[in-house]
């Protein structure tokens, strides 16, 4: 535990390092583009994030496909889909935020209905709905059953955006990293900036789920303490009216769990012995009277 | 005393009834699923009507021509050199290109900053009477995906000399 907090806070560091450095050599080391001039410095910022957006869904889904699958069905990867997700989300609302930023002077408009954006719009609403999804109050294992299959379906969108460029006729350029051709379409030291860009993102992107998961990782333990503190006073509820109904010569044949109710037992034997001492049936004997005779 | 204070109903169903933060939160999530749901539905729309067909190259919408009689859509092609004239306060003439077809444009729009020769345009607007000039009213840069520094000893890829006359020019 204690080396992972040290690795999550390592990569912490070293994100935002790389981010320091990516802005340092993005605006006063790098050259301006010969048609574009310094509104090629957002290229720093907008193709990293829409890639840690990929790759957040893609962790997501892969968690996700995991989980169905019922040999490696563990919760602990619902939480990891369910924080790789909320990171993509946020990611993509960057990627659309600073594109919009970036659309407004060279192509002349903040938005457009062109297949990649609105592919994109599409997938952020998606995640959106699948984080919805989510936080639907339920049973964990069913919850995290229906959210794998979410992420599932959310996730036929991702190939989309990124063929669409391809696929249909676009205003969007196509990809300035070509992951089929592993070829790149940046000179230089943009390049090599780019690339840290893509480095420190994905940095963040760890650190984010990181925390992101060892939160919900207490989420599920404090739900799962907190069901079995209702399920205990549940119990003992359920003790307490058969107490009353039928006497205390049957508190013996009501099942409980005294591993899983300390507090609900507890609250029981209180009821017992508040009902023992001052309810009286008809007749004027006591609950412990009667129990007695 | 009331049933929901009993509790005998869902006591008899085995179940205990949603408390009132537990309906609240459902709500909530009702009115959010709908939301998302309607944003979805109306994204997924966009996408299959504008995005689908984006825009018509210059040679398709020449060749489409008599079906898109003055209908409004957007057309694509590269800014001809030596065509791009000022006629007015914000407007300009110039011919767009999508293989050996060319499309005069007269466009009452200024242009953004990016725009020059050689490079990708999507116009939107709708052809002039039975003519083969194309009005546009909305002027959009499809600039590539290469980025190279500029360098002060040399020209931007597009921008060499075209041998234009200072005439066709003027203006811009």
């Amino acid at each position: 535990m204690r080396n992972t907090s040290l690795l999550l806070r390592a990569t912490g560091l070293l994100a935002v390092a790389g981010l320091g450095a990516t802005v340092w050599l993005g605006i006063w080391v790098t050259p301006p583009d010969e048609h574009m001039g310094n509104l090629v410095r957002l290229l720093y910022i907008h193709p990293p994030a829409a890639w840690v957006a990929f790759l957040a869904y893609g962790v997501a889904f892969l968690a996700s496909l995991l989980y169905l699958w019922p040999r490696t069905r563990d919760l602990r990867l619902d939480r990891v889909a369910g924080a790789s997700a909320e990171v993509g989300v946020v990611f993509t609302a960057l990627t659309l935020l600073s594109g919009s930023i970036w659309g407004r002077p060279t192509w002349g408009t903040w938005w457009t209905w062109d297949p990649l954006l609105t592919t994109t719009a599409l997938l952020f609403v998606l995640y959106l709905g699948y984080l919805a999804l989510r936080s639907v109050p339920g049973d964990p294992v069913v919850r995290a059953r229906r959210s794998a299959i979410g992420a599932l379906i959310a996730f036929i969108d991702v190939p989309i955006v990124y063929f669409s460029v391809d696929w249909w006729r676009s205003l969007h350029q196509p990809p300035t990293v070509d992951l089929a051709t592993r070829q790149m379409y940046v000179h230089g030291s943009m390049a090599w900036t780019m690339l840290l860009g893509f480095v420190a993102m994905t940095l963040l992107y760890c650190w984010l789920v990181g925390h992101r998961y060892r939160l919900a990782t207490l989420v599920a333990i404090a739900e799962s303490e907190g069901a079995e503190v209702a399920l205990a006073e549940r119990r003992a509820e359920a003790r307490s009216d058969r107490l009353v109904g039928a006497g205390l010569g049957r508190l013996a044949d009501v099942p409980s769990s005294p591993a899983l109710e300390p507090a609900g037992a507890a609250r029981a034997e209180t009821m017992v012995e508040t009902l023992g001492s001052e309810w009286r049936p008809e007749g004027g004997a006591g609950l412990a009277g009667s129990s007695a005779s | 005393m009331t049933t929901a204070e009993t509790g005998a109903p869902a006591r008899a169903q085995g179940r205990r009834p949603p408390t009132p933060k537990a309906r609240r939160t459902r709500r909530r999530l009702a009115v959010a699923g709908t939301v998302l749901a309607c944003a979805a539905g109306f994204l997924l729309y966009k996408a299959l009507t504008s995005a689908f067909v984006y825009f018509k190259t210059a040679a398709q919408a020449v060749a489409d021509r008599a079906a898109l009689g003055d209908s409004t859509f957007q057309i694509e092609g590269t800014v001809v050199p030596c065509t791009l004239r000022r006629v007015g306060a914000d407007s300009y003439d110039f011919s767009i290109a999508s293989g050996p077809v060319r499309v005069a444009v007269r466009d009452s729009e200024t242009p953004p900053s990016l725009f020059q020769p050689n490079i990708g345009v999507v116009l939107g607007g709708h052809f002039v009477g039975s003519s083969e000039v194309f009005s546009s009213s909305v002027i959009y840069i499809k600039h590539s995906n290469q980025y190279v520094a500029a360098h002060p000893g040399r020209l931007a890829r597009g921008t060499e000399p075209t041998g234009c006359s200072a005439a066709s020019l003027a203006g811009t």
